[in-house]
């Protein structure tokens, strides 16, 4: 029997399978859909998360506000420590002028007070962008601390505490979700072998048939697998309808709130890595039930 | 073809077969008959390896069937065609879904497919039944339809068990003549049958099983009515026993 004609008679028993059990195999997707379902979830939470993480590491700087009696050569003192130090990839100077002229942007309401005001009351200010590591150093505090202790520096702005505090519960979501999704991964694979065995059993008279005349072994093991694969990759498909469903259900309900985390935050749906990788372990979970259900002690050989 | 040396066969140390010793050539017709629980689908059994014989050697087309793997005892069966007793129709197919699935296995396009289940539907009458499920029909078509699929891929090895117990009197001379022609075209033949009155009339080579053992052909069967269960009506009237109508528990 050539490959080709073989896969293309494996595949249509499966399918025929499948249809002759279908509404087994419909309470099994639904099942497997579910358990799919809660693992995009875990993984939703997390992606978005690490990007609201990652966004506020970028757009977090040390700033370092000089005494109005600091000297030009502290200031540039502090910018020679800075970028010695192996905590800063980028020092930008900005002076007090440019301190009030971005107050005025942001704050347009305010723009005739601030103008009004002689001498500047802005401060000359040092802006630090931190390396990707040194947020993640223990060592970053002490750095903040000698940054203080510079002469000529009145104040070190920088809540590293709270990037922390929130990189640590994205870990956190991120390991339980991985966890969760090994145990949901294990019970989908469970119940489509659970599925496939009750199939099995209720085809005990067919496969004995089939032996009779002559099947190939893999052409009467193989259906069922094959069945569980199908199983397993319609359960993902179900879970990745749901959770899209679910995602922009919450986005129109957070818009309807006028909430004011949506303007801050830009929440996505599960990029292709991911939502392929959902797809993955239903088909694996899938390929896993059926070939423990086809063991040999289920199939009599 | 088949040859049968010395085959012993025990189920928990009750023989079934006992030193069973033939050999049936090529292209030969033979019918294979005997009383209830004598052994004919035992002998049947080993041949398709559906049992191991407990001793002696069994070698069908050329192949010692006790040493085959799973793989090979598929081939073998896959060259056989073999129609059981109790049919063994898949029940949620249609007749021709049973029929043609055999042809899968073989690799077969489906338009042959469809054509070779067509023929062999036509050759057993059953060609208008297509569509049906096998609790559709009756004993007779079911036994028809076994038939059929024992057919399709035009076997090297027929076997069949009792394919005339479900039939009247019309269509199992019809399907006796059907295994002739079939006998005639190269196929060899072997059938168990309780119906005395068709081995006559066909006038074929008979292997009588008595208790276990092959009687010597053309020997008649020794045992009293009352051994072999419920008493025939044929005996009473005094003529030939015919065992049509009884069963065999477990072969």
């Amino acid at each position: 029997m050539k490959t080709s004609s073989a896969t293309f008679t494996l595949l249509d028993e499966a399918f025929s399978g499948i249809w002759r059990a279908r509404r087994m195999v419909l309470l099994s997707v639904l099942q497997i859909g579910v358990s799919i379902y809660l693992v995009g979830v875990f993984l939703l939470f997390a992606e978005n998360l690490s990007g609201i993480t990652e966004t506020v590491r970028d757009e977090s700087a040390i700033t370092v506000y000089f005494r109005p009696s600091s000297t030009s050569v502290e200031r540039e003192n502090l910018e020679k420590f800075a970028r010695d130090s192996h905590y800063v990839s980028a020092v930008r100077a900005v002076s007090s002028a440019e301190v009030r002229k971005r107050f005025i942007t942001s704050w347009s309401s305010l723009a005739t007070a601030a103008t009004s005001v002689e001498p500047n009351p802005f401060p000359d200010t040092v802006e630090l962008d931190l390396l990707p590591d040194a947020l993640v150093s223990r060592s970053l505090p002490g750095f903040l601390t000698r940054l203080a202790a510079q002469p000529g520096v009145d104040d070190v702005q920088f809540d590293v505490e709270w990037i922390r505090r929130l990189r640590g519960v994205v870990t956190l979501i991120q390991t339980a979700g991985a966890f969760l999704g090994l145990i949901l991964a294990l019970g989908a694979a469970f119940t489509i072998a659970n599925v496939v065995r009750l199939t099995i059993l209720l085809h005990q008279d067919e496969i004995e048939i089939l032996r009779l005349v002559g099947a190939p072994e893999f052409l009467i093991r193989g259906p069922f697998v094959g069945g569980g694969v199908v199983q397993g990759f319609l359960g993902a498909l179900l879970a990745l309808g749901l959770l899209a469903l679910s995602f922009h259900g919450v986005i129109r309900y957070v818009a309807a709130t006028k909430n004011v985390l949506l303007g801050v935050f830009v929440v996505k749906f599960l990029p292709l890595g991911p939502s392929l990788l959902l797809v993955s372990g239903g088909v694996l979970a899938g390929l896993l039930g059926g070939l423990l259900a086809v063991r040999r002690r289920h199939i009599h050989g | 073809m088949i040859e049968f040396s010395r085959v012993t066969k025990e189920y928990r140390g009750r023989r079934v077969l006992r030193d069973v010793t033939f050999l049936i050539r090529r292209g030969e017709f033979v019918f294979l008959t005997g009383p209830s629980g004598a052994g004919k689908s035992t002998l049947l059994k080993l041949i398709y390896h559906a049992e191991q014989p407990t001793s002696g050697r069994i070698v069908v087309n050329g192949t010692e069937v006790a040493s085959l793997s799973p793989g090979k005892t598929a081939e073998l069966r896959r060259s056989m065609g073999i129609v059981f007793q109790d049919y063994k129709l898949l029940p949620d197919r249609t007749v021709a879904e049973n029929v043609s699935f055999v042809l899968k296995f073989l690799g077969m396009p489906a338009a042959e497919r469809k054509k070779r289940t067509y023929q062999a539907l036509r050759l057993v009458e059953l060609h208008h039944r297509q569509t049906a499920l096998p609790e559709e029909l009756s004993g007779g078509e079911q036994q028809r339809v076994a038939l059929a699929r024992a057919l399709v891929n035009e076997p090297e090895l027929l076997i069949a068990d009792e394919p005339t117990g479900n039939l009247d009197a019309r269509l199992a001379t019809e399907m006796m003549k059907l295994f002739s022609a079939i006998n005639i075209r190269g196929t060899t033949v072997l059938v168990a049958t309780h119906d005395q009155a068709l081995i006559k009339e066909t006038g074929k080579r008979t292997l009588t099983l008595d208790r276990g053992m092959v009687l010597g052909e053309g020997e008649k069967v020794s045992l009293p009515p009352q051994a072999l269960g419920k008493r025939d009506p044929a005996e009473t009237l005094g003529h030939e026993p015919r065992w049509r109508d009884r069963t065999e528990p477990g072969g």
